[in-house]
């Protein structure tokens, strides 16, 4: 009797050390552990694509490379149209005439080279899918030779008017690519890449079905380029529209009267 | 005899403790003190005990060199065994200790604790929870990350407002003139011998008077306390109505500090320790540092202040606070203990704590601090860019580009500074955002100068489109009169 008492109670405390040394080896796998790694990394630390995308393009390229304000960058036929150097270049160093900021270190922006190669991999990996151009002669990326603004009236009329209507202030399914501000804040780059690429997201084709003929040529795309850009005003976004210049007091007068 | 007992006597016949010892433990405290309400200060004891305990191993491993204090917290979170717990355990011991703290302090003040003859303890009591706040603060330094750096820098240019000499306040306290290895040896010593050395001595002190005086009675409404009578009433109280506080009174003090140790424990394994956030360097601009938590309201109470109250409340506010708190025993030293005839009392701790409670709470959202990521990180939401025009397009690229965003909200994301713009359209006209972008006011800057027109057109375009849509655009009858005038279509930009 006596001993299997004692035999009991040897047991509960062999349990009982078991248990004890389970939770202390459990204890090394607490919640409250802290990850490995440093909490917050120096921001050059980062190297996740989905970290630096989120952070820095999401904003004006949208949460998933679509639907946002500027360019969509998950769409295949832009990836396979722009190689990797350029693709390097335009985020380290912007691009110039549209708002499209310089990320590189050097240029003021907060991207070191290692972050940037990180982004260039990431968007094909996660946005390209292969050569899909290949074998569709395809305009390239950037224009070879300077266009020619009278041929791309022309090319306008018949592959971008019946979307984007033919003068600026006939408002229209695609909206008026015609409006001073807006080629005022755009480059001929930016139209290139639109034309040949489309906005899928937007519910704008690719170069192969703007015209309803056929597909648009290199030297088509280069003269409608020419051609937009040529229709920028000398200064642009006056308000108050083409009256301003002629009656330049009237409107500015209650511009003023602001809320406060 | 066995052997122990011998040392034992042996000490004994030396020392001479037992008599005293044995009289502190068994001396009677009033029977209805035996309370749940007693144990705050008992608790805040063991977390002190605590603190000192956790600290010294920390200390084994800390090196408190600017170079290498980062470092070595990441050592302790990452390759010592446990050393992640340790660090845990000493920063929630920390946020419990301030908290049992002020608990223990109302609960006193409630039960009119502070009144004769207890009126020194309530004094001591005010300068070591003045110490516990130090002590906070110089630990949260020697984290020396971005917070705390950061929090140096708040904390050096509240000492720098001082008139006359700001200067060499801040010399002292930085060790120079910036944020440097001298000043985290600084407060090294400041966090590990002169406020603990002090902190504890006290504490023996106000422990003393506790024994000596007794623990204070359950207030009774009606009872009022005559310096001439107390001593004999209260003696009279205790050996009538009375328990030896050993053992039982102490098992409630006993279960609630193992309570209050548990608690602490379990935060700490389940939230893990404070930090170390990013390395301290100040060319990381993009940190939104934060107090700790009890200094939160201070940050609020700040960010609503106008610029030119800040100094006065900074160096008026705590002074008179803090005499306001000494006074306290010797304005309202007697007369009646309890809360149900003390409304002006009770009425000013629960306004304090909801003060308080408020402030920390609204800090914890920092609205006052612009989103430095929001320009290129918050995207713009998608139903705001449906059916939108190349230009409107081109106006929220701008929107972002110019980093309005880091002070307004669009879809719930973006900075607070200002207000969210998802209906903006509803209650300002064109030519009121063209004003608004390009002159600014209040506290947004007018970004006349670092806006093309085109931009500032494609900007507005975008902004006027910002209304719920079953609401109409707001209006200015004055532009239409203006329009009919001049014979000119109120058609906008071009
Ligand atoms: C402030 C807004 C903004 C941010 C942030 C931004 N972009 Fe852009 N990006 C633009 C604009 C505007 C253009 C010009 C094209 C357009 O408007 O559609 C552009 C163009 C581009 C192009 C070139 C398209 C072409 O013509 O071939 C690439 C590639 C690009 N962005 C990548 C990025 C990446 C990668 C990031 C993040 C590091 C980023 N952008 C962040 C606004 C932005
Ligand atoms: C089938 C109709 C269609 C045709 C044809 C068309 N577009 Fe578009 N385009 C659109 C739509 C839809 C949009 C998106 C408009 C929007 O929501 O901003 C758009 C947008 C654009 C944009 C602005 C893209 C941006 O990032 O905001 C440009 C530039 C553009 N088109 C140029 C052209 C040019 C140049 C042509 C002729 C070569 C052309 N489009 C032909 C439908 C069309
Ligand atoms: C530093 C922070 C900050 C930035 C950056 C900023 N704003 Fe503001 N904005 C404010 C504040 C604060 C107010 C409130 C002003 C007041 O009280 O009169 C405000 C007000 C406004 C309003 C009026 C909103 C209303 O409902 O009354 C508009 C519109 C606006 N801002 C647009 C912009 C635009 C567009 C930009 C970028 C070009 C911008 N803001 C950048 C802080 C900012």
């Amino acid at each position: 009797m006596q001993s299997e008492v004692s035999s009991r109670a040897k047991n509960v405390t062999r349990y009982g050390c078991l248990l004890l040394a389970v939770s202390f080896l459990a204890g090394c796998k607490l919640p409250g552990k802290p990850k490995d790694g440093p909490e917050v990394p120096r921001p050059e630390q980062v190297l996740s694509f989905d970290e630096l995308y989120a952070a820095n393009c999401s904003g004006c390229h949208g949460a998933h490379g679509e639907k946002g304000p500027a360019m969509n960058l998950a769409n295949p036929e832009y990836q396979a149209l722009v190689d990797d150097a350029s693709l390097r270049d335009i985020i380290v160093n912007g691009e110039k005439g549209t708002l499209m900021p310089a990320f590189g270190e050097k240029q003021g922006g907060e991207l070191t080279d290692a972050q940037v190669n990180v982004l260039v991999k990431g968007l094909r990996a996660k946005w390209g899918k292969g050569d899909v151009l290949s074998g569709l002669n395809a305009p390239t990326w950037k224009a070879t030779h300077a266009g020619d603004p009278a041929a791309g009236k022309l090319v306008y009329e018949a592959a971008c008017a019946r979307c984007h209507s033919a003068s600026g202030s006939q408002p229209s399914k695609g909206g008026s690519i015609l409006d001073g501000s807006f080629l005022a804040v755009v480059n001929e780059q930016m139209i290139r890449t639109t034309v040949i690429a489309g906005r899928p997201d937007l519910g704008m084709p690719d170069w192969r079905s703007l015209k309803q003929s056929g597909p648009l040529t290199d030297n088509e795309v280069t003269d409608v380029t020419a051609w937009l850009m040529s229709q920028k005003p000398a200064l642009p976004g006056q308000p108050y529209g083409s009256a301003a210049p002629a009656q330049p007091a009237a409107a500015p007068a209650n511009k003023i009267s602001g809320k406060d | 005899m066995p052997w122990y007992r011998q040392v034992y006597d042996w000490l004994e016949h030396r020392l001479q403790l037992e008599g005293p010892v044995m009289e502190a433990m068994v001396h009677p405290v009033p029977r209805k003190t035996a309370s749940w309400w007693y144990v705050f200060g008992s608790a805040s004891f063991v977390l002190l005990i605590l603190q000192v305990v956790t600290g010294i191993l920390l200390a084994l491993v800390y090196a408190p060199s600017a170079a290498h204090a980062w470092d070595s917290l990441e050592v302790l979170n990452h390759q010592l065994p446990l050393g992640w717990f340790l660090r845990a355990m000493h920063g929630w011991g920390s946020n419990f200790m301030v908290a049992v703290v002020l608990i223990h302090m109302c609960q006193v003040f409630l039960f009119g604790g502070h009144k004769y003859p207890r009126e020194f303890t309530w004094v001591l009591g005010v300068c070591m929870l003045l110490m516990t706040l130090g002590m906070a603060f110089t630990g949260q330094v020697l984290r020396f990350d971005q917070d705390a750096y950061w929090g140096l820098g708040i904390g050096a240019s509240i000492a720098g407002r001082v008139p006359f000499v700001g200067g060499q306040l801040v010399h002292l306290m930085l060790g120079g003139p910036m944020i440097n290895g001298a000043t985290l040896t600084r407060f090294f010593a400041l966090h590990v011998f002169v406020i603990p050395g002090a902190l504890l001595a006290f504490t023996g002190l106000h422990l003393w008077m506790v024994v000596k005086l007794g623990i204070n009675e359950w207030p009774m409404p009606g009872r009022i306390v005559r310096r001439e009578t107390y001593m004999k009433e209260y003696h009279d109280l205790t050996h009538t109505d009375g328990l030896a506080f050993v053992p039982l009174a102490v098992w409630k003090d006993l279960f609630f500090s193992a309570a209050i140790l548990l608690a602490v424990a379990a935060c700490a394994a389940y939230f893990g320790p404070f930090g170390p956030k990013g390395a301290p360097d100040p060319t990381i601009i993009n940190t939104v540092p934060k107090p700790d938590f009890f200094f939160l309201w201070l940050y609020t109470v700040l960010s609503y202040l106008p610029p030119n109250l800040e100094t006065p409340f900074l160096l008026i506010v705590p002074p008179i606070a803090i005499a306001f708190l000494i006074a306290i025993p010797f304005v309202a030293g007697i007369g009646e203990k309890s809360w149900w005839r003390r409304p002006v009392a009770v009425f000013a701790v629960f306004f304090i704590a909801v003060c308080w409670g408020a402030f920390t709470q609204l800090g914890t959202y920092t609205p006052w601090s612009p989103q430095m990521h929001a320009w290129s990180g918050a995207p713009v939401p998608e139903k705001l860019l449906v059916n939108r025009t190349p230009l409107e397009r081109q106006g929220a690229v701008v929107l972002q580009q110019k980093q309005c965003r880091n002070c307004h909200e669009l879809g719930g994301m973006g900075g607070q500074r200002g207000p969210a713009l998802d209906d903006v359209a509803g209650h300002m006209t064109e030519d009121q955002l063209y004003r608004q972008v390009l002159q600014g006011g209040g506290n947004m800057p007018a970004y006349g100068a670092a806006l093309s027109p085109a931009e500032t057109t494609a900007l507005v375009k975008f902004l006027t489109t910002l209304k719920v849509n079953y609401a109409p655009a707001a209006s200015d009858a004055s532009r239409q009169v203006a329009d009919a005038d001049t014979g000119t279509a109120a058609t906008g930009a071009r």
